[in-house]
C-alpha cells in the first residue's frame, strides 16, 4: 500500500489516537510496521494479535497526508481488517448496509444477526449503532437572504449519502431549498452509500460494489458535477475514483463539489434569538479547503467562538465497536477544544451522531444545514 | 558490565504490572513491537513496556531494576536517528509519553516547567501564547518531545544564533537508578554554586537517569522574521559570503548552506525554487527580532554580499517567507533521486574549515564513485554529509559505509566531532572512542558509574 515506511515519525504529529491516549503502539508508524513485519511473514508475531492491535485505527487519514513515503496507514488496517474478519466487522457492514432498516422506529437489529454472533456484548454494541442516528436537531439561526446567480442554471446530481437519505430528512429539505435559492437543477438520480466505511472496516469488494453503481448513476445523467453534505461521504466518493482511469478519473475528481463551496456565495441573516457562542469542528475528512468552516466564518463572524483543528471527534468507524473506550479518550479531547461553544456545527454526518451522542448538558450540536432555514 | 538479568521472570511481571495498572505495562509481542526501534531503524524487541505517569512510579521502578539489575531504555517519541532508544540488550522500554499535560509558563520568572513527554512544539506554542520564546528548534520539533530533545541535547537551525537545547535547560528533576531523585538547578537564570549536574544530564541520552521535570528559560519572542536566499556561481563565493555576512556584523537565527549536488537533487524535482538556474551553491538567512531590525539587518545582509556578486538574492517576508524555504526543505526527498540509499551523517567541524570539510567530503565520495550531498547549518560548522549508493549493486554499501568511515575520521582530524546532533546510539558507537581518547572515556565511565554502579541505564550505547 504505498511505499515503504522509513520509521521517520511524521506521522506522528498528527494522530489523534496517539495523542489521546499516549499509547506509541497505537500510533501510524507503529501500525505501519506492524502490517510491514506481517506481510513479510513475521513468524514471532501471531497474525490475529497483531492485526486487532493495528485495527485500533480511527481511519482518519491524517496520517496518510503527512507521509511522504506515501505509505497509507488506514488502508493497510482496512486490508488487515478484512483477511481478519470477525462479528463486529460484520455488525459494522450490516449497519451500513442496513441502515434503512436498522434505525427504522421499534426496529429489532438482532434478528439480522447469525446465532453464531450473538455473544452478550452484542447487545450494547447494537445500542451503540441505534445511538448513532443523531441528535433531535437544531432550531434554524441563518436565513438566507440573496443568492447570486453565479451557478443559476447548472445542472447537478445530488449525493445525500445514507444518514441524510434514512434518518436525517431535514439536512436533505435544507440542501435542496438552498440549491433550488441558487438556481441549481437537481437531475434525478438514485445513489447508493460511498462505500467509505465499508472500505475502512476491510470489505473491499461490497464497497467496490457500491462504488460502481455510483459512477452508473454519474455516467447516466452526463457526467455532471456530483454536490454533497457530508464531509466523510465527499472523500469516500473521491477514494473510490482510483477505480476509474485516464479522463473519467479526473472527471470525476473535477464533479466531486461540497455544497458548501456552493452556498458560500449566499448572503444569510443571523435571527434575533441565534446562539452567541457556537463551535466548529472540523472532519478528519473535511476538504483540503475546508470549505464547511470557510462558510460558517463568514456567515457567523465573531458568534464563532471555537474550532478544533487536531481534534478528531473519536468515532472511528468499526473501532467504535472494537473499543469504545479508545474513541472516548479522543472525544474527550475534542470536546476540550470546543469548550465554551454552547452550539456546535459540523459538516460530517458520522461526527455530526458522535458529537450528539456526547456532548456535555447544554450543548447542542447539528449538521450545519440545520442551523439553515 | 555483566551480570543483568537475563530475563523477565514471572515475578518481574508482576511487579511491573501491579506498578503500571491497566495498559500501563505491556507485555504482548505485538503491542512491544512499536518500542523495539526508532527512526534509525535498528530493532531489538524490548521485554516490557511501561507508561509512568508520576514521578513515584518512575522512582519505584528505578529502586527495583537497580536491585535486579534490570536494564533500562528511557524513549519518548523514537525520533532518534541513531537508535538510542532502542532496547538493544533487553529489558524496560520506559515511555515517557504520559508524563505530560499543560506546561506552566512564568512571564515574570522567564521560564516554563514542563514534563518531558510534551512534545516540543506545544511547549514553544504554549510559551508564545503568552509572547515569549524556547528556541531550540530541531527539524523534529513537531514530532518529539522536550524530554527526548534534552536528553539528546538536540539542535536546530536558530543554533547560530540561539544555541542549542543545552544552552536553554535551567534546571532538571532526574530520577536516578536506586530511585534516588536528583534535583538541580532551578529557576535562577545564573547559579554557579557546585558542579553543573544539569548541563551534565543535558545530552546523556538516558545513560544517568531518567527526567521527569525540566525547567527551561525563555525569552520574549520576536516580533518578525524575513528569510532571503542567495545563490553563487560556486561553493568558495558561498562560504565568503556568509562569512562577509557576519563580519558585518548580523547574526542571523539561521544560516543553510546547500551544495551544488543537493540543489540539482532539488531542482530534479520539478519544484518551483526562488533561485537562479545558474546557482551552484545557496546560502539561506533567516533574521528575527523587531521590524525596524530585521529590514535593517536584511540590508546590511544584501550589501554585505554584493563583493561576492551572488548570482540571484531573493527576499521572502510575511506570507512568502514560506516560499524561500521550499528549497532546504525538499531536500530530504530529493536526495532519493541520485540513489535510493543513503549514508546521512551530521559531522561538525569548526567554522573556518566548512569549506574543506565539504570538498573533501566530495572528493571521499568521489573516490569510491559515490556521490556525496552536503548541506547543513553553516552557521554552527553542523554539516549534514548524504553518501548517496544503491544498496542492490554490488559492492555499493560497503563503499558508502568505507566512506562514511573516512568521514567521520575527518571531521576529527579537522577538529570538529563525528555528530552535530544526533548523537552515536548504536550506529556511532564503534567510533566514539576514536574521538573522545582513552583518558577522558575512562572519566566519563567513571562518572556514569557514580549515577549508575551497575550500568543498567540504557546499556550498550555510545556516549
Ligand atoms: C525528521 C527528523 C528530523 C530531525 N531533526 C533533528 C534536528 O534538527 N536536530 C536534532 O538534534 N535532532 C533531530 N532529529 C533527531 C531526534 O528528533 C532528536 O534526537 C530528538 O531529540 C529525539 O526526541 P524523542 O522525543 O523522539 O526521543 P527518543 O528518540 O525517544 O529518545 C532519544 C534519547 O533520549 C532518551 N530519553 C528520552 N526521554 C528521556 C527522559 N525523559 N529521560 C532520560 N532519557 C530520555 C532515550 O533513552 C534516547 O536515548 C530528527 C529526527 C527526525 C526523524
Ligand atoms: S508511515 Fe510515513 S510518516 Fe509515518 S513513520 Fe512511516 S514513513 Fe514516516
Ligand atoms: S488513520 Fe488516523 S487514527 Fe489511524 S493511524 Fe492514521 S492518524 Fe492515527
Amino acid at each position: 500500500m504505498g511505499g515503504d515506511c522509513i520509521l521517520c515519525g511524521k506521522c506522528l504529529e498528527v494522530c489523534p489516537l496517539l495523542a489521546a491516549t499516549g499509547r506509541e503502539e497505537l500510533g501510524p508508524r507503529a501500525k505501519a510496521d506492524l502490517c510491514a513485519l506481517l506481510a513479510g511473514d513475521d513468524s514471532l508475531l501471531r497474525g490475529e494479535d497483531a492485526a486487532r492491535l493495528a485495527g485500533l485505527c480511527l481511519g482518519c487519514g491524517r496520517c496518510r497526508k503527512v507521509c511522504s513515503q506515501g505509505v497509507d496507514v488506514p488502508g493497510l488496517v482496512a486490508a488487515l481488517r478484512g483477511a481478519h474478519p470477525d462479528f463486529r466487522g460484520w455488525l459494522w457492514k450490516t449497519w451500513l448496509t442496513h441502515a434503512r432498516e436498522l434505525w427504522a422506529a421499534g426496529s429489532t437489529a438482532a434478528r439480522l444477526i447469525p446465532g453464531r454472533w450473538r455473544p452478550e456484548k452484542l447487545g450494547p454494541l447494537l445500542k451503540m449503532l441505534a445511538g448513532l442516528k443523531g441528535g433531535p436537531g437544531l432550531d434554524p439561526f441563518l436565513t438566507p437572504t440573496t443568492f447570486p446567480d453565479t451557478h443559476r442554471g447548472s445542472k447537478v446530481l445530488f449525493f445525500a449519502g445514507c444518514t441524510a437519505t434514512h434518518v436525517q430528512r431535514r439536512w436533505l429539505a435544507a440542501a435542496l431549498e438552498l440549491l433550488d435559492g441558487l438556481g441549481v437543477e437537481v437531475l434525478p438520480g438514485d445513489f447508493g452509500c460511498c462505500g467509505g466505511g465499508l472500505k475502512a472496516a476491510g470489505f473491499a469488494a461490497e464497497a467496490g460494489d457500491m462504488a460502481a453503481r455510483n459512477f452508473e448513476v454519474w455516467r447516466a445523467a452526463g457526467r455532471p458535477g456530483v454536490v454533497t453534505l457530508c464531509a466523510s461521504c465527499l472523500s469516500g466518493l473521491a477514494a473510490a475514483g482510483e477505480m476509474l482511469s485516464g479522463d473519467e478519473a479526473d472527471a470525476w475528481a473535477g464533479a466531486l463539489t461540497p455544497l458548501s463551496t456552493l452556498v458560500r456565495s449566499v448572503s444569510f441573516r443571523l435571527s434575533d434569538d441565534a446562539p452567541e457562542r457556537v463551535g466548529y469542528h472540523r472532519p478528519c475528512h473535511a476538504d483540503a479547503g475546508d470549505s464547511d468552516f470557510l462558510l460558517l466564518r463568514e456567515a457567523l463572524g465573531e458568534r464563532l467562538v471555537a474550532a478544533t483543528d487536531k481534534e478528531c471527534c473519536g468515532f472511528g468507524g468499526v473501532m467504535r465497536l472494537a473499543r469504545p473506550g479508545l474513541g472516548d479518550q479522543v472525544n474527550g479531547r475534542c470536546w476540550e477544544r470546543l469548550g465554551v461553544a454552547a452550539t456546535v456545527l459540523t459538516g460530517c454526518s458520522a461526527c455530526a451522531a458522535q458529537l450528539t451522542a456526547t456532548a456535555p448538558d447544554g450543548v447542542r450540536v447539528g449538521h450545519w444545514l440545520e442551523a439553515v432555514g | 558490565m555483566t551480570g543483568y538479568a537475563a530475563s523477565l521472570t514471572p515475578a518481574h511481571e508482576a511487579f511491573l504490572n501491579d506498578l503500571f495498572p491497566g495498559d500501563g505495562c505491556v507485555l504482548t509481542r505485538e503491542g512491544m513491537n512499536a518500542f523495539a526501534t526508532d527512526a534509525s531503524q535498528e530493532r531489538a524487541m524490548p521485554w516490557a513496556v511501561v507508561r509512568p505517569e508520576s514521578r513515584e512510579q518512575v522512582a519505584e521502578l528505578l529502586r527495583w531494576a537497580h536491585g535486579e539489575r534490570m536494564p533500562i531504555y528511557g524513549r519518548a517519541r523514537g525520533t532518534g536517528r541513531v537508535g538510542n532508544a532502542v532496547p538493544s540488550l533487553g529489558g524496560v522500554v520506559v515511555s515517557m509519553l504520559r508524563m505530560a499535560g499543560e506546561p506552566v509558563v512564568d512571564a515574570d520568572d522567564f521560564v516554563a516547567v514542563v514534563r518531558p513527554g510534551v512534545v516540543t512544539a506545544d511547549l514553544q506554542a504554549a510559551c508564545a501564547a503568552k509572547g515569549l520564546f524556547y528556541p531550540p528548534d530541531p527539524a523534529s520539533v513537531r514530532i518529539s518531545t522536550i524530554g527526548g530533545n534534552v536528553a539528546t541535547c538536540a539542535g536546530g537551525l536558530r543554533a547560530v544564533k540561539y544555541g542549542v537545547t543545552r544552552d536553554w535547560v535551567l534546571g532538571l528533576e532526574t530520577v536516578l537508578p536506586g530511585g534516588r531523585v536528583l534535583r538541580s538547578g532551578g529557576r535562577s537564570h545564573k547559579d554557579v554554586v557546585g558542579l553543573d549536574l544539569t548541563r551534565l544530564m543535558v545530552g546523556s541520552n538516558g545513560r544517568l537517569g531518567l527526567i521527569t521535570e525540566i525547567i527551561v528559560k525563555l525569552i520574549p519572542l520576536p516580533e518578525t522574521s524575513a528569510s532571503v536566499l542567495v545563490g553563487f556561481a560556486d561553493l568558495r563565493a558561498a562560504l565568503d559570503g556568509a562569512r562577509a555576512v557576519f563580519r558585518a556584523g548580523v547574526l542571523p537565527a539561521a544560516c543553510e548552506f546547500m551544495d551544488r549536488v543537493t540543489l540539482e537533487a532539488v531542482r530534479l524535482g520539478g519544484e518551483a525554487i526562488p533561485l537562479a538556474a545558474s546557482a551552484q551553491a545557496a546560502l539561506l538567512f533567516k533574521l528575527d527580532g523587531t521590524q525596524e531590525g530585521v529590514d535593517a539587518e536584511v540590508r546590511h545582509l544584501v550589501k554585505a554580499l554584493g563583493p561576492l556578486d551572488p548570482v540571484s538574492v531573493e527576499v521572502g517576508r510575511g506570507e512568502d517567507e514560506g516560499a524561500v524555504w521550499t528549497v532546504r526543505r525538499g531536500i530530504s526527498p530529493a536526495a532519493f533521486r541520485i540513489a535510493p540509499d543513503k549514508l546521512a551523517e551530521d559531522i561538525s567541524v569548526p567554522r573556518g574549515r566548512v569549506a574543506e570539510a565539504v570538498e573533501r567530503a566530495h572528493e571521499i565520495g568521489r573516490g569510491r564513485g559515490l556521490i556525496v550531498l552536503c548541506f547543513g547549518h553553516l552557521g554552527d560548522g553542523n554539516i549534514h554529509v548524504n553518501v548517496m549508493y544503491d544498496g542492490s549493486a554490488a559492492g555499493e554499501a560497503a563503499a558508502a559505509a568505507g566512506a562514511k568511515d573516512e568521514i567521520f575520521r575527518l571531521a576529527v582530524a579537522l577538529g570538529g566531532t563525528i555528530s552535530g546532533e544526533h548523537g552515536t546510539g548504536l550506529t556511532k558507537a564503534s567510533f566514539v572512542a576514536e574521538q573522545l581518547g582513552r583518558d577522558a572515556m575512562g572519566l566519563m565511565d567513571d562518572v556514569r558509574r557514580v549515577f549508575d554502579p551497575r550500568g543498567i541505564m540504557n546499556p550498550g550505547k555510545g556516549w
